[in-house]
């Protein structure tokens, strides 16, 4: 750790950071403190900070390693999903255990299953339970299945792609191939996520029907807080040292790599399931928070967009992944929410719900042209002064 | 003399033309050799095969006592055998300190999980200071690889070469670029490297070859025209008339 | 209908003598109604068949005017003396009575001194049965196609021998053909005769049109029958064994219940509801009902509840195989005729097989259209990114650009065809521009970064897609093919493909020749491929690269737009158009390999066949088919990364 915190110096500095965002948000919180923090907002805080764990997660492949992945919420969504199923699975027992108590009868555990299947598939003329669902009963092997769906996917679609050596724009385009295929597969009805319906009420926490969202809602944003303080000493844990020369090594020059005997499809494999790992887990914690998960967001415009806000926060540095995923993400809330003033141009008014996008997206041009290291840069560019070199 | 390197009868063929044709090839233990030849003889694809990174159509490369195949290996667990390869182009990490660049070449476990977990130890340190003075790059440990001349950078790659303890090094034209006095140093890195192990120098520069004194092979059309001292090649008439056209 | 009551009226008239008696000899036609006076006059629904025979065997030229006019209730009765009469203008007052036998006028009457006979529904039907064998004949070819799809809707047998009346004299060939098609389908329907019918049927093989698969599919319609023997006077289809996938064990024991042949099966259900009808102070006979939590306390509950003769037995699982194995259980053809249903039989199976060899010639055509409209989206594409190497992701875009273009010129001129053919070079024109200002603003500063590219792009594609939305709203906006390009050409009655469809193949393959003459045999392409592969000899060549960049990605942009007009024409006008198709484009280009035209067209088409033929195994999931079609480029990248048409050696290292 010490020998981390000498080699990245942003890791102390973040940590603070996040130590003091903890604290902060706690002391304006409706649940422990003053209030002035609603429960939405503390919500979308929590998501934004899961959010920065996929940009950082984002940053490790694209920018230290230089895989432009575009696929990579379709990781995040996984993740989601399969902590979306047990929250789902155990919330609808509840209330359909609840309400078969009031028959004539006790139910026997065949009626308890089928009227929980009606009562979740329902929606897409399901009435019993896909292949998929074995485990949704129980919370330990959902999140064990949050770590190892997303890796496994990661795992084998990398290993094919590294394999053959499929590299720069082309292995764009296969990610972004992935996340498509996939999120049109979840569009269908009878795969078994309940199609474009997707899950919701993933906000309700089975067991803690008694505690109040101004609660629960603090309780994420501390958990984001502490996984995106992990994520990023594990980030920074892997990419100082050797293993962190040999990444950048691939990124710049994958031949000279290959020729002083690495195997690169190891390390690109290694780096992109790790990426994809840490995705999931994100996505896991983010969509109890956001309360609904469906196919669109596995969109491949999804996916384009984080690459968007790690180039504007600056690849290639941690904190520039999470500057940028939590600059942009809480100024689009800010616009398409309605609260920016519109601009009265005497002629035409500027409606910010309309017009962030267009915005955003000259923006973003103007970002890769001028200041193709982000937001970052300007970091880097102000400790520099301080320093002798 | 036990021999280190033995290609025999290869070819390759890209889109009819024919790159490669029967190439017969062999280099000993510790042997310093020049191949030299006209542009498109073929020279850097016999590196890509020696190298892995080209697949011949037939014929066989076998590789140190046991006899080897290198044939069905990759580029990397070739490179893990002892065959280090010098591009033309000088290429270091730019973007990593010349230290570190010495470091991620010293020989070591190449494994993920290894290097993940690796913490270099005082004899490492050690020994990248070794190489970086015999490379003469002692002072500029610190120093970010692209900012070094193009000569220190051509070194430093002969250096990160070094570091991986080939037992067969390439060198694809070590000396473009370089001053006068730069080129001496060269030459005598590669001299002494060829002390202990087989180096294949390939090169254009005449008076370079010469200064590097030892037996030179002449491919020409991807196959070995001649063989022998600098001076044995150059008198032969064939040679002659590949280099000054007919 | 009109022209032949004028017709008959005239030629009435022709004949008419001046004064007509009511009993005179020359007056048939009267005659015939007063001896059924009451029935014509009352008609009803069963009995007017009587007087229409009597008309029918009469044979006289005035009856299919007769019955024209009786069934549009144009017939009237004078009062004074029950003679039959037409009126000749039902508003004037009096009314002028015309002869039903000669047509001449035979004086006036009041409103009130005549009856209109309005036949019902019932007596118009009947009439107009008997009408159709007088419109078979008829001079009139539209009355005569009228009267047999008449028959077609409502077939009966006695309408046989009128259609081979018909027949012998019928002239048009297609109606003819139309004639003989519906006596041979009526023939296998009502055939007295069973050779007749098996000849029909057989007469019937290779023709697949869906009247024919019509007639032939209800006489292999069967019922499942269940005996405790195989009847022998039964026309068997089958038998089936119980327990087979064709019928499941519980389905056989329910038609045995059904048939009265075994006691009922009580399901879990219905063990549920005996139970709760039980419950008694929280117990059913002493058993204390919050035990009954599992199937297994349920099952020991029910049978306290039979011992204490509250509930039926159940059939334990042997009683059930016992019942079972003591039926036989068939499927019985509904049609009696065994050597009927066989020759139906064959000869759908014939049908059958030759249907499903004209449904691969249909999805050949299907494949055929979707690769073109792949090849039309992404030959843009195999120029700017093939060629170029720039990564547009604001491609889509350009092809939503020339759609909206389509749809502008079209709210401005009003003709669909002119405005497609302004639309055409239009579209070219504005997108030529956007790429050539978009490739000098952006993506000439990024030639050696194309990662940074895509993103570049991609903030255009999201600018371009909101500003769009700002203009024309979310919605989708009308571009109208002309008619001319509307319905389709269908070969028969399984094989069709549409117009547009037929126009964006053409399209396709304009473009394709049109793109490798320029690539390969003008100064321009020999410039373009100079540059991509030396930029630096290209200029010192005298050749001007920007110049050249510049042009070739207009030229790719250019074409995205006259892509877009021909997609606007069957896709939906919406913002979104063009972001459906970029991830497709993409992979077309990728999966047949950059830098050459044939690979785009061998991507399309590889791509194209492939979706359609996943649609064929699974014909309702469009969306699987994607799916499968992502996974299998995917999958195909794995072993050929360079797609289908790839260069080799050095020249693909550049």
């Amino acid at each position: 750790m010490g020998n981390l915190i000498k080699t990245n110096r942003s890791v102390p500095i973040v940590l603070a950071l996040l130590a003091g965002f903890a604290l902060l948000v706690t002391v304006l919180s409706e649940a422990y403190g003053s209030g002035g923090l609603s429960v939405s907002l503390t919500k979308t805080l929590g998501m934004t900070v899961c959010l920065c764990i996929i940009a950082l997660s984002m940053d490790m492949v694209w920018g230290y390693s230089g895989i432009l992945s575009l696929g990579h919420f379709a990781f995040f969504a996984l993740g989601g999903y399969m902590i979306g199923m047990w929250l789902m699975y155990a919330r609808t027992e509840d209330v359909i255990a609840a309400s078969l108590a009031q028959g004539q009868l006790p139910a026997t555990p065949a009626e308890l299953n089928d009227a929980i299947a009606v009562q979740i598939f329902g929606v897409v003329g399901g009435d019993s339970f896909p292949w998929m669902w074995a485990f949704s009963h129980s919370l330990v092997a959902q999140l064990a299945l949050v770590v190892l769906v997303p890796g496994i996917l990661a795992f084998v679609f990398g290993w094919l792609a590294f394999r053959s050596r499929v590299t720069g724009v082309y292995l764009s385009i296969l990610t972004q191939a992935m996340t498509l295929a996939l999120s049109l597969y979840l569009f269908q009805n009878d795969t078994g996520l309940r199609g474009n319906n997707g899950l919701s009420g993933l906000q309700n926490i089975p067991g803690a029907e008694a505690i109040p969202q101004s609660q629960i809602s603090i309780w994420f944003l501390w958990a984001s807080i502490a996984a995106l303080a992990l994520a990023y000493v594990f980030a920074a844990w892997v990419m100082s040292g050797k293993f962190g020369n040999v990444i950048r090594g691939i990124r710049d020059d994958e031949a000279r790599v290959r020729f002083l005997g690495y195997s690169v499809e190891g390390y690109k494999l290694f780096v992109f399931v790790v990426s994809a790992i840490m995705a999931g887990v994100a996505g896991a914690l983010y969509y109890p928070q956001a309360g609904i998960i469906n196919p669109d967001e596995l969109a491949p415009i999804a996916s384009i967009y984080l690459a968007v806000w790690v180039a504007i926060g600056g690849r290639g540095r941690l904190y520039g992944a999470v500057i940028g995923a939590a600059v942009v993400s809480l100024l689009s809330t800010w616009f398409t929410g309605g609260r920016a003033p519109d601009i009265n141009l005497g002629f035409y008014t500027i409606q910010w719900v309309d017009w962030w996008t267009v915005l955003l997206g000259l923006g973003f041009v103007l970002v890769t042209l001028f200041a193709p290291k982000g937001l970052g840069g300007l970091v880097d560019l102000m400790t520099r002064k301080g320093e002798a070199k | 003399m036990s021999t280190l390197l033995e290609v025999s009868g290869v070819s390759v063929t890209f889109d009819g033309f024919r790159a490669i044709n029967n190439l017969s090839f062999q280099i000993g233990a510790a042997e310093l050799r020049a191949v030299i030849g006209p542009n498109g003889a073929g020279k850097t694809t016999f590196m890509d095969i020696v190298t892995g990174k080209t697949r011949p159509d037939e014929g066989r490369v076998l590789w140190g006592e046991k006899s080897v195949s290198l044939l069905g290996l990759n580029e990397a667990q070739i490179a893990r055998e002892g065959v280090g390869r010098k591009f033309q182009r000088p290429t270091v990490f730019e973007d990593q300190t010349v230290a570190d660049n010495l470091m991620v070449a010293l020989k070591k476990d190449r494994g993920p999980l290894a290097v993940l977990l690796f913490r270099p130890t005082p004899e490492d340190h050690t020994r990248v200071e070794e190489l970086a003075s015999e490379i003469g790059l002692s002072d500029h440990l610190q120093t970010q690889a692209g900012i070094l001349s193009h000569g220190q950078k051509q070194w430093l790659e002969i250096g990160m070469l070094l570091a991986q303890e080939p037992r067969l090094l390439l060198v694809d034209e070590p000396a473009a670029g370089m001053t006068g006095p730069e080129r001496d140093h060269t030459t005598e890195l590669l001299k002494e490297a060829a002390k202990t192990r087989a180096v294949v120098v390939v090169e254009h520069d005449m008076d370079f070859v010469r200064k590097l004194n030892c037996k030179v092979t002449v491919l020409h059309e991807g196959s070995v025209l001649a063989e022998g001292s600098l001076d044995h090649v150059t008198s032969n008439q064939e040679v002659i008339d590949v280099y000054l056209g007919r | 209908m009109t022209r032949l009551i004028l017709a008959a009226l005239a030629a009435l008239s022709f004949l008419a003598s001046p004064v007509a008696s009511q009993d005179a000899p020359d007056a048939p036609l009267q005659t015939i109604l007063q001896t059924h006076h009451d029935l014509v006059e009352s008609a009803s629904r069963r009995t007017v068949q009587t007087v229409l025979d009597d008309l029918i065997a009469s044979g006289l030229p005035e009856v299919p005017a007769f019955l024209e006019r009786w069934q549009a209730r144009e017939l009237y009765m004078r009062q004074s003396d029950g003679r039959f009469v037409y009126v000749q203008d039902e508003d004037a007052d009096p009314l002028v009575l015309i002869d039903i036998d000669s047509g001449a006028e035979i004086g006036t009457a009041g409103s009130r001194e005549v009856d209109q006979l309005r036949a019902n529904r019932g007596v118009q039907t009947v009439i107009g049965a008997a009408l159709v064998q007088f419109q078979l004949l008829s001079p009139d070819i539209a009355t005569r196609a009228t009267a047999l799809e008449a028959i077609d809707r409502a077939p009966e047998p006695d309408q046989m021998p009128l259609i081979a009346t018909m027949l012998e004299a019928e002239t048009d060939p297609d109606l003819r053909a139309d004639a003989e098609s519906l006596l041979l389908r009526m023939t296998i329907a009502f055939g007295e005769d069973e050779a007749e019918r098996v000849a029909a049927i057989e007469s019937l093989a290779g023709r697949i049109d869906v009247q024919t698969r019509a007639a032939l599919n209800p006489l292999l319609a069967t019922r499942t029958g269940v005996a405790s023997q195989l009847p022998e006077d039964a026309n068997i289809a089958a038998v089936l064994e119980p327990g087979s996938d064709a019928l499941p064990r519980l389905e056989a024991y329910d038609i045995l219940v059904e048939e009265g042949l075994a006691p009922a099966f009580v399901s879990a259900d219905d063990r549920r509801e005996t139970l709760i009808a039980n419950i008694e102070d929280g117990q059913i006979v002493g058993i204390q009902v919050h035990s009954l939590d599992n199937e297994e306390a349920r099952i020991a509950a029910y049978a306290a509840l039979v011992e204490a003769g509250l509930a039926p037995v159940s059939p334990t699982d042997e009683e059930v195989d016992a019942a079972l194995a003591a039926h036989v259980f068939y499927e019985e053809y509904r049609e009696a005729s065994a050597a009927v249903t066989s020759a139906a039989e064959e000869t759908v199976s014939a049908i059958n097989t030759r249907v499903s060899i004209l449904e691969m010639v249909d999805l050949s055509l299907d494949g055929i259209s979707l690769a073109s409209i792949y090849f039309l989206a992404a030959i843009g594409l195999a120029i700017t990114f093939g060629v170029m190497g720039v990564i547009n992701m604001a491609h889509g875009e350009f092809i939503m650009m020339g759609a909206y273009t389509g749809y502008v010129v079209q709210t401005i001129v009003p003709d669909y065809t002119v405005s497609i053919v302004i639309a055409l070079p239009l579209a070219f024109a504005i997108t030529f521009g956007a790429g050539v200002a978009m490739e000098r603003t952006v993506i000439r500063w990024l030639y050696s970064r194309p990662l940074e590219t895509l993103l570049a792009t991609f903030g255009i594609s999201i600018a371009l897609q909101q500003i769009t939305r700002q203009i024309f709203g979310a919605q989708a906006r009308p571009f109208t093919a002309p008619d001319w390009l509307a319905g389709s050409l269908s070969f028969n009655d399984v094989v069709a493909i549409s117009y547009i469809r037929i126009a964006i193949f053409v399209l396709g393959v304009l473009f394709f020749c049109l793109l490798w003459l320029i690539l390969n045999k003008t100064r321009l392409g020999l410039e373009v491929r100079a540059v991509t592969q030396n930029p630096s000899m290209a200029s010192s060549m005298g050749i001007n690269p920007d110049k050249i960049n510049m042009l070739t990605f207009g030229l790719g942009s250019g074409i995205a737009g006259i892509a877009g007009v021909a997609i606007g024409l069957f896709a939906q006008v919406t913002p979104e158009l063009g972001a459906n198709y970029i991830v497709q484009s993409f992979m077309t280009v990728v999966v047949g390999g950059v830098g050459n035209i044939f690979g785009t067209l061998a991507g399309a088409t590889m791509i194209g066949f492939f979706q359609k033929g996943v649609e064929w195994l699974n014909p309702s999931n469009t969306l699987a088919a994607q799916t499968y079609m992502i996974l299998f480029v995917i999958l195909f990248i794995q072993f050929r990364p360079k797609g289908i048409v790839a260069l080799k050696g050095r020249a693909a290292e550049m």
